[in-house]
């Protein structure tokens, strides 16, 4: 009985991990910056693993050669398999490195997050009526800005 | 001494503050018309990823292991969440080795780079 319930009252805080990933049961009303976390943490993962592929692939020259790599740069015009993933990894850098600024400003520097307020009913945290959340805006509307510009660059 | 959770985070800051640079250099030298060059694929010469990588090379490790800290850092500390640090020492341990294998891999394409022939 006793440990059900601390079984019951650990569960509450462990949605699992597919819950912080899942948009439908994301409360995301008036909350941008939960949905910027939830990128950063979506485009973080991806970029840790496609590091990895990145390193590999830009390793040809010196493990195989160069004619290697001419084969493989040959297939970047127009749109392949290459040059789509260039596009999607600068995409997915552009927003993590994009928010990491907003990041870095907020958090790290105190930058534009508004000052501690005599908390009143109905109560709305001071920082989401800051600055940052026009620094968010500006995210994303560079982040779309930026993407466009890359496949104009990438497919072009 | 600080303590080890507040080393990680400024840890994470700071390589992410490099990396604002590095990465902005590094997608800059693939922007056609600040190479010279015509297209894309043109940036990708391999006239000029010598060039990069003999001239930048220093320039270019710092970047890759700054990335792989920042990234290897981040990924554990998400997948140590998920799993609600019940793993600790086994995803620790698997990304220790994934970082030498790639750090090694990421010195190697500098140091071992074959001359154009």
């Amino acid at each position: 009985m006793g440990e059900e319930r601390v079984k019951a009252r650990a569960l509450e805080n462990r949605p699992g991990w597919i819950a912080s990933i899942n948009p439908w049961v994301l409360k995301i009303k008036n909350n941008p910056e939960r949905v910027a976390f939830v990128l950063h943490r979506v485009t973080g993962v991806l970029m840790a693993l496609i590091i990895m592929a990145h390193i590999f692939v830009t390793g040809t020259p010196a493990r195989v050669g160069w004619e290697a790599w001419v084969e493989e740069i040959s297939k970047a015009h127009g749109i392949t398999a290459v040059t789509l993933y260039f596009f999607f990894f600068a995409g997915i850098a552009w927003f993590h490195g994009l928010n990491g600024i907003r990041l870095i400003l907020t958090e790290f520097f105190g930058v534009c997050i508004g000052k501690p307020e005599k908390p009143k009913p109905p109560y709305l945290a001071p920082s989401l009526k800051a600055c940052q959340r026009r620094l968010l805006y500006l995210v994303f509307a560079l982040w779309a800005v930026l993407w466009v510009l890359t496949g104009y660059i990438v497919f072009g | 001494m600080p303590r080890k959770s507040v080393i990680q985070t400024w840890f994470q800051y700071v390589t992410g503050i490099l990396l604002i640079f590095l990465l902005t250099w590094h997608l800059l030298v693939r922007v056609p018309w600040l190479r010279g060059v015509e297209s894309f694929a043109d940036t990708l010469a391999p006239e000029l990823v010598y060039h990069e990588i003999t001239a930048y090379g220093v320039l270019l490790l710092i970047f890759a292991y700054a990335a792989l800290l920042h990234g290897f850092n981040g990924l554990k500390n998400v997948l140590l969440e998920w799993t609600s640090g019940r793993y600790k020492g086994l995803i620790t341990a698997i990304i220790v080795i994934l970082f030498f294998i790639f750090a090694g891999l990421a010195t190697y394409t500098v140091v071992g780079v074959k001359p154009l022939g």
